[in-house]
């Protein structure tokens, strides 16, 4: 019997070849949301978007860009906020 | 507008944020600057001018730049200089002597009589321990 969990579509289905040659459905869990910008909310370049399990196993300059803001902030609404620091 | 001694601020990639100074204007959309940033050639577009202007020379170097800018409260980015490491030499490979094959120690056959001897030892009977019992 099916249990509840998996007949919803809560789950992500994968299809997998086994080595015997069948192929069976396996259940993962979805990606989380793309990382979006906290000014302008467009989505984020160079932001992994994997679940945090295979988020801690990545290093640190892989997670995010290399700059102030970086993975907090789209590089437009980065400069403009420089610039306004400024005035 | 981005004349030689232009304070500006720096927009874009890892630097974002650090002021520096034009050093040298390149051809083209491009300067050489230096000061909080590393010392690199940069675009325009990345650059933010400020109102001051620093008195330095053309092509002024990082030392000169430094002693100009530290007086004026700026942390100047001093990056440290790669050592040229030496090429690894390729290590000939020099074959292993095997060590020499001496032949088998040929052990002498016994004999089948000498071979049961050498067998079964010698019972050597142990003096049986006679428990004394002494009466007080």
């Amino acid at each position: 019997m099916v249990s509840g969990k998996h007949k919803s579509r809560t789950y992500k289905r994968v299809k997998i070849r086994t080595p015997g040659g069948t192929v069976k459905i396996h259940f993962r869990k979805r990606a989380p949301a793309k990382a979006k910008c906290g000014v302008c909310k467009q989505e984020l370049h160079g932001v992994p978007r994997k679940r945090p399990f295979q988020m801690r196993a990545l290093p640190k300059t892989k997670k995010r860009p290399e700059r102030p803001y970086g993975g907090v902030l789209c590089s437009k609404c980065m400069r403009q906020q420089i610039i306004n620091k400024l005035e | 507008m981005f004349e030689i001694g232009r304070l500006c601020v720096k927009l874009a990639g890892r630097d974002a944020g650090k002021k520096c100074v034009v050093v040298e204007v390149l051809e083209g959309n491009y300067v050489l600057i230096d000061g909080e940033t590393r010392r690199r050639k940069c675009n325009l577009a990345h650059l933010e001018p400020l109102k001051e202007v620093i008195k330095i020379k053309a092509k002024a170097s990082h030392e000169e730049i430094t002693k100009t800018l530290e007086p004026l409260g700026f942390k100047v980015l001093n990056t440290k200089p790669k050592k040229a490491s030496e090429k690894p030499k390729k290590k000939s490979r020099v074959k292993k002597q095997k060590p020499v094959k001496t032949g088998k120690k040929v052990t002498p056959k016994l004999d089948v009589a000498e071979k049961s001897k050498a067998e079964k030892p010698v019972k050597s009977e142990k003096p049986k321990e006679t428990k004394k019992t002494t009466k007080e």
